[in-house]
């Protein structure tokens, strides 16, 4: 358990230095109110658990760390245009953000998050249980132990105000990484993927593009890239990067003082030599943050989480045509794992699986949903997860059809267990499979 | 009304205004996307159903062509302060220092002039530039956003689309009632590197009308509206009859079963006969549709059973067990779609503005553009400003050095 | 105010002292000239004052500075923003032209500024060489490259060490009215060390080493 936490308390670290970096007139009341955002965050998380088992709470939470990207954003983007513009009316970093008001918010909303992202982590072992309440001590004592430690980082190492919402979001992201129900990464390619998907089929309708049966299929083949997954990746990378990338731009980007009134040679060099200093320092942290970013995408793309994912069962039909799965034999369905099967009928086969879910009831589906190519699914940490899009489907909605669930089947629960109709699962596999592939195929 | 004025003012000309209206359609479009798999076309939906988003798309444009005028007025305003007819004010020039000095501005245009500036002595000031200013490709980028907003706009809210078939012989199926008879439709190879075939659709003329032949791309108009053609297929004339259906069947019908390989269902009203057809693929290899030697391959079925499959091709018939299958009549057709949407012209031409103004930026991005301006104010009393495109440090230094060279003669 | 003062000044290597404890007052604006036979201290009293070296006793003050609290970060600083040296050896990049070698010292200060240099060059008569590099340029051109190059970043102190040493009587006489001129616009300080009675006479006032002590002074000079 201490080594699942770990990554989310070098996360929790690196916000609360960056916060006494940022706020240096209010590091001991930064760290405080960190902490006790974080005690609220957990809090939080246990409360929703309690009274809202599932998906609630991770949903929730996935919400406000999407919420925070946006916010990242917002900050870069008025940055760049700041930076750019001579006459913008917003005092830099005065007034509102330089109040006390200000540094508490941030802290305890970092604290929140940060904290709910640890809660989350550790809630299989049910709110209440001892990782959950060792929570809070943990994260009070590292934020304090991190004051003194703080003093000691290189002076110079400054942070704007605007750079400051960069690594605390990094951080962020990159602690929710690591868990599959409060990944970010994973749902943006699939949206970005839908998205490209969408508009370049809607462009090439309202710009009477021809069909692709009058287009050259080298051409085509270029144009099917942006129906694809890597279209939804590479979109979601950039979606991803581009804040910090804003943020760098804009303190580069940022004019240089005046130094028209000296007329001392020397005296106007040293003054933009100090001034080119200050802004290569501040760049420091947001290229951390850039780092950062990397690892939570990486975490997102590649998780070290292991799926439960079962080698298929061959399994037969009987000469009237249905397929019978025991509940308890060489496995027992009631687990409330997966199990998958293989059915073979001539040339012809499909893929399924059995499910009990959190309600008791079993649920037949096809190793396959309705949109993606069909590499399947596993199971872990509560959910199903497509392979191919990486969405995580709830246990609780397996079963239900449509959007990247996989595709129910008809059965009947006996006493003897699980019946199904061989050639009805035979035909779904056959219809499912054709529409993905064309969709992976792209075309209108 | 001024008070309103001033914020309307702002509005039209920020540079802030197009972020802030994208951020706004993006926060709809997430919000959208909770709810829906088509998040981009219920938006699309929204908008075109909201006012409020109407307007803020309308925003756009109307910004784009405020920020042409702003622009406009600024580079104008500083060629005649660097020509010596205008006022310097502050927000022309990135630097604005007074000093005292008395200057030669003879040997000042000396110096800059060696320094590569062009420059213009007036009375009682100097300007000097070089480079290439950045405001042309800043101007036509900007005319390319006003096209490209007003494109979509138009495109989202204006958009009218009606569809049918263009049947060899038959009349035009025109939203605006009927425009020639199809003469003919040619499908044949095309050489170039985008389109691999070419469609000539042929109409011929009708009263007074001109005749008109429309292909796939760019498409044609017909009174006003794109000609698009969609989807291939044939039009068939089918005559059935089966032992209980003496009375037989016959019907006109439109079949989306090309390129070969496409299936199509066609049920027979009150009857469980139900027809699936396809088009069988030549034995040479050639294309049916482009040839005219055009055939159905058909599978017949009663309820849930299939009683036989045949081929036929047009003109042709098959009987068997009593069933007669015929289709005397496969003529081309063309699923068309007659589009009303002026919104497409400006979004091209938006397209055509954006790569002129890459164009127009790249000199401007390799030779900075670089501004000075001396002016005599009162006796002993210089106003010097300095405008750079870029950081343009060497500029700054340079600059600097005249000041230093004015404050140096200062007696 | 005295630009720098030395109290009981000592700078040993090992046994041998290579400057006995001196006391020295310079006021600001002076050009102090040091003469002695070679091996009396001079140089290493030069650099001792521009913090090239570090005294092994005694007090050192330059322009309010106590230099032996300096740490070396302080001492960079200190010879980067107040000090100018010229060499009699030059040590100008030889592959780098006049313009870009005074763009160096720019560099090393703060940042370059080409306009700057420029103007700095054409101050010292050099505006039509800045192309050229040290060994297209004469003795006493490449000496005025290094003036040109000591003064650009505004020192308060220039110091010399035998500037004039390799040059013929007519580029000194160029070079010294160059430094007198500068002098007079710049309002800097000068050590200039030499063991040449004739350059010393430009200053103000003559100190003579003998064996690392201050044995004779003298107010001579045509500065």
């Amino acid at each position: 358990m201490l080594l699942k936490l770990l990554p989310h308390f070098l996360s929790w670290a690196g916000i609360v230095l960056v916060l006494l970096r940022a706020f240096p007139a209010r590091r001991p009341v930064c760290a405080a109110l960190g902490s006790a955002g974080f005690a609220a965050g957990v809090a939080a998380v246990c409360f929703l658990l309690r009274a809202f088992p599932g998906d609630l709470a991770f949903g929730i939470f996935r919400g406000m760390m999407g919420g925070s990207l946006l916010l990242l954003w917002f900050v870069s983007v008025v940055a760049v245009y700041r930076s750019t513009t001579r006459d913008f009316a917003a005092p830099r970093g005065g007034g509102v953000t330089d109040g006390p008001a200000f540094a508490g918010a941030c802290s305890i909303a970092a604290g929140v998050l940060a904290g709910a992202v640890c809660a989350c982590r550790v809630s299989g072992g049910g709110p209440g249980s001892l990782p959950f309440l060792l929570l809070v001590p943990a994260a009070a004592a590292l934020a304090f132990a991190l004051l003194p430690l703080e003093a000691r980082l290189p002076g110079s190492l400054t942070l704007s105000r605007t750079a400051l919402v960069a690594p605390v979001v990094a951080l962020l992201l990159f602690s929710s990484s690591s868990l599959l129900r409060l990944d970010l990464f994973a749902p943006l390619s699939m949206k970005v993927m839908k998205f490209a998907h969408d508009f370049v089929h809607q462009f090439m309708e309202s710009m009477l593009f021809p069909d692709h049966f009058f287009i050259r299929s080298y051409l085509w083949g270029y144009i099917g890239l942006l129906f694809g997954e890597g279209v939804g990746f590479w979109g979601a990378l950039v979606i991803w990067f581009t804040p910090v990338a804003l943020v760098l731009l804009a303190l580069q980007l940022e004019r240089l003082p005046s130094v028209a009134h000296i007329r001392q040679g020397a005296r106007r060099r040293k003054l933009l030599a100090t001034a080119l200093g200050e802004r290569r320092r501040r760049l420091v942290i947001p290229l951390l943050s850039l780092a950062v970013f990397g690892g939570a995408a990486y975490q997102s793309r590649y998780p070290s989480v292991e799926y439960w994912d079962p080698k298929p069962l061959a399994v037969a039909a009987t000469p009237a045509g249905e397929i019978v799965i025991p509940k308890k034999g060489d496995v027992d369905l009631q687990d409330g794992r997966l199990h998958k099967y293989l059915y073979k009928q001539g040339a012809k086969e499909a893929r399924f699986f059995v499910l009990m879910g959190p309600s008791g009831h079993f649920t037949v589906d096809l190793d396959a949903c309705a949109i993606c190519k069909p590499d399947g699914y596993g199971q872990a940490e509560g959910t199903v997860i497509c392979y191919y899009c990486k969405t995580l489907i709830p246990l609780e909605t397996v079963g239900r059809a449509g959007g990247c669930n996989p595709v129910p089947i008809n059965f009947t629960e006996k006493e003897d267990g699980i019946h199904l109709d061989a050639l009805a699962l035979i035909n779904e596999w056959g219809n499912t499979v054709q529409t993905t592939t064309k969709v992976k195929e792209g075309g209108k | 009304m001024k008070r309103l004025l001033r914020p309307a003012l702002l509005l039209f000309t920020s540079r802030f205004t197009p972020p802030v209206v994208v951020g706004i359609f993006l926060l709809a479009y997430i919000g959208i996307a909770f709810f829906t798999e088509d998040a981009l076309i219920a938006l699309m939906e929204l908008t075109r159903h909201s006012a409020v988003l109407v307007g803020l798309l309308a925003l756009l444009p109307l910004n784009a062509l405020g920020r042409v005028a702003t622009e406009l007025r600024a580079v104008l305003a500083r060629r005649r302060a660097l020509s010596g007819s205008g006022e310097p004010c502050a927000e022309l020039f990135d630097e604005r220092v007074e000093l005292s000095g008395s200057c030669d501005f003879d040997d000042l245009k000396q110096r800059f002039a060696g320094l590569g500036y062009r420059t213009r002595q007036a009375e009682g000031s100097l300007g000097a530039w070089r480079g290439i200013s950045g405001s042309p490709a800043r101007l036509i980028l900007l005319a390319g956003s006003f096209c490209l907003f007003l494109g979509i706009l138009i495109s989202l809210t204006a958009r009218n689309s009606s569809r049918g078939a263009l049947i060899e012989g038959e009349p035009l199926p025109a939203p605006s009632g009927n425009g020639g008879v199809v003469e003919r439709i040619r499908l044949a190879e095309a050489p170039g590197l985008i389109l691999s075939k070419s469609l000539e659709m042929r109409v011929a003329p009708l009263g007074r009308s001109a005749g008109a032949t429309y292909g796939i791309y760019p498409p044609g108009r017909h009174q006003g509206a794109y000609v698009y053609p969609r989807y291939l297929g044939i039009a068939a004339y089918l005559q059935f009859s089966a032992p209980d259906l003496p009375q037989g069947y016959q019907t006109h019908t439109v079949l989306n079963i090309y390129p070969p390989g496409k299936d199509a269902a066609l049920e027979v009203p009150n009857s469980p006969y139900r027809f699936v057809v396809s088009m069988p693929e030549p034995a040479d290899g050639s294309d049916p549709y482009a040839t005219g030697r055009m055939g159905i391959q058909f599978k017949l079925f009663k309820g849930k059973d299939a009683l036989f499959s045949g081929s036929v091709p047009a003109g042709g018939e098959l009987v068997r067990d009593g069933y007669r299958v015929a289709f005397p009549d496969l003529r081309r057709m063309v699923i068309t779609d007659f589009i009303e949407d002026y919104g497409v012209q400006f979004i091209w031409a938006a397209g055509g503005l954006y790569c002129l103004a890459l164009l127009a930026w790249l000199p401007a991005l390799c030779l900075r553009r670089r501004e000075v301006l001396f002016v005599r104010r009162e006796p002993g009393l210089i106003l010097a400003c300095s405008r750079s495109e870029g950081q343009g440090m060497a500029h700054g230094g340079i600059f600097n050095e005249a000041l230093d060279l004015m404050e140096s003669r200062n007696p | 105010m005295a630009t720098i003062e030395t109290t009981g000044l000592t700078r040993s290597y090992g046994d041998i002292c290579a400057l006995k404890p001196i006391d020295l007052s310079v006021p600001e604006g002076e050009w102090l000239s040091v003469m002695g036979h070679s091996g009396s201290g001079k140089s290493t009293l030069m650099n001792l004052v521009g913090g090239l070296d570090r005294p092994s006793a005694g007090s050192l003050k330059v322009g309010g500075e106590d230099l032996l609290a300096l740490s070396e970060d302080g001492l960079a600083r200190f010879r980067r923003e107040y000090v100018g040296i010229i060499f009699q050896q030059h040590h100008l990049v030889p592959y780098l032209s006049s313009l870009e070698n005074v763009m160096l010292a720019q560099y090393f200060h703060s940042v370059p500024d080409e306009a700057e240099a420029r103007s700095a060059l054409e101050r010292v008569g050099l505006g039509h060489r800045l192309k050229n590099r040290p060994g297209e340029l004469s003795g006493g051109e490449q000496q005025r490259v290094c003036i040109a190059r000591a003064i650009i970043n505004s020192p308060k102190l220039l110091l010399g060490d035998e500037p004039t040493g390799n040059l013929d009587s007519k580029s000194t006489v160029m070079v010294m009215e160059l430094l007198r001129e500068l002098r007079a616009e710049e309002k800097f300080t000068v050590i200039m060390v030499t063991h040449n009675e004739d350059v010393a006479a430009w200053g103000d006032r003559t100190i003579y080493l003998s064996d690392g002590v201050l044995v004779r002074e003298e107010r001579l000079g045509i500065s």
